[in-house]
């Protein structure tokens, strides 16, 4: 295992604080609020899929380990979802259970 | 990223345990990119030695299987090389990286991530990803965890150079939320987090994009909400009267009895409310 060169301060907070932040929102898929088939545990990521200059949104979710993809419109506003498929089916990573 | 450098994004996914183990440990998927948004069926990343890419931890006072489920790996340049490497989080807490050697190969040899002279560990489930949040020319590590909230680590190396780890900040308190709400309660963000950290807004500050695993409650037919609460709160208070009982050093036969009341408890508790799983994703817009 290779340690790195030199010894830093350990877990010593940066500040007291959490950074500010507006209040959260919910991100929607058309006009409803994402939510993932049970038991949930989206994981989000972002990138231009489709190549239009507009990010889409993708997540993750437990169920079937399948990823939904949101096409973005723009000003942080996508569309419904739907899963993303590979080879005409839909994408289901294994061993994710 | 484009983890084998032909100009094509690829995807990159962890996975709870991976299929025909001789034990639980999660095998890093990946979704070849074809561009377009196409992309090819999920495959096992695999190391140079042409063997499953697979956490070997390090038995240090952890639990060595812990280390090696529910693997989420991130793709970086950890050593500043030029090469992808793989950063990966998982169940313990802890990180572990495996050094790229270009063209989406990666060495089979997987090491400890380090603060000083310590293990990193960020909370459960760790959730790598990296951006330079404090905008001072470095990649930071930003990580959601089972506990909830967004943890940043900061990168005391500067720019060109190996990641070395220093202090660490909430960037998201998860006491500002909580995963189970009843249906009439306004939303607020759960527990199980995983991050992506954007300007989403466009007006030159990082924002972090956080996904989340809750719970929704709502009454069962035929009863009020207002009885599905008072039933869950008089089970809760005998559940929690009984685990008081576990303090005053019980017998084994005692401890045993006590805990199968426990889960009769639990089960009891369902009676009062439906329970509807999901996962949101929620942005926290930096002002």
């Amino acid at each position: 295992m290779k340690k790195f060169p030199y010894v830093v301060a350990a877990l010593v907070p940066l500040s007291s604080g959490a950074v500010d932040f507006e209040k959260p929102y919910q991100l929607k898929g058309g006009e409803a609020v994402i939510e993932l088939e049970s038991p949930g545990y989206a994981a989000p990521a972002l990138y231009d899929l489709d190549g239009d200059g507009v990010k889409d949104l993708l997540v993750g979710q437990f169920m079937e380990g399948k990823v939904m993809v949101y096409k973005g419109k723009g000003e942080g506003k996508f569309a419904e979802g739907k899963p993303l498929e590979a080879g005409g089916e839909v994408v289901k990573i294994p061993g994710v259970w | 990223m484009d983890l084998n450098g032909d100009g094509h994004v690829d995807l990159l996914s962890g996975s709870y345990s991976g299929e025909g183990l001789d034990e639980m440990a999660g095998l890093f998927q990946v979704l070849w990119g074809e561009g377009g948004g196409i992309f090819k069926k999920p495959q096992v990343l695999k190391g140079t030695d042409n063997e499953n890419l697979i956490i070997k931890p390090v038995v240090s006072g952890t639990t060595p299987q812990r280390e090696r489920i529910c693997t989420r790996p991130t793709a970086v340049d950890f050593d500043a090389d030029g090469d992808l490497d793989l950063v990966v989080g998982n169940f313990e807490g802890s990180y572990y990286l495996f050094r790229g050697e270009g063209e989406g190969k990666f060495s089979p040899e997987s090491e400890k991530i380090m603060r000083g002279d310590k293990p990193l560990i960020t909370g459960q489930h760790s959730d790598p990803f990296f951006v330079d949040w404090d905008q001072d020319g470095d990649l930071d590590l930003v990580s959601g965890s089972v506990q909830g909230g967004v943890v940043m680590v900061e990168n005391l190396s500067g720019e060109g150079k190996e990641i070395v780890f220093g202090g660490s900040q909430p960037l998201v308190n998860f006491p500002f939320g909580k995963a189970e709400r009843w249906s009439d309660e306004a939303p607020s963000p759960g527990d199980s987090t995983r991050v992506w950290v954007e300007d989403l807004n466009e007006d030159g500050k990082l924002d972090v994009v956080m996904g989340d695993r809750s719970v929704v409650l709502s009454a069962p037919e035929g009863m009020s909400r207002q009885e599905a609460k008072e039933g869950v709160r008089k089970v809760e208070a005998e559940f929690n009267e009984l685990r008081k009982t576990l303090l005053t050093q019980p017998s084994l036969d005692e401890v045993k009895a006590i805990q199968e009341k426990l889960v009769q408890m639990g089960d009891k508790r369902r009676e009062f409310m439906n329970e509807k799983r999901t996962g949101s994703v929620w942005v926290y817009l930096q002002k």
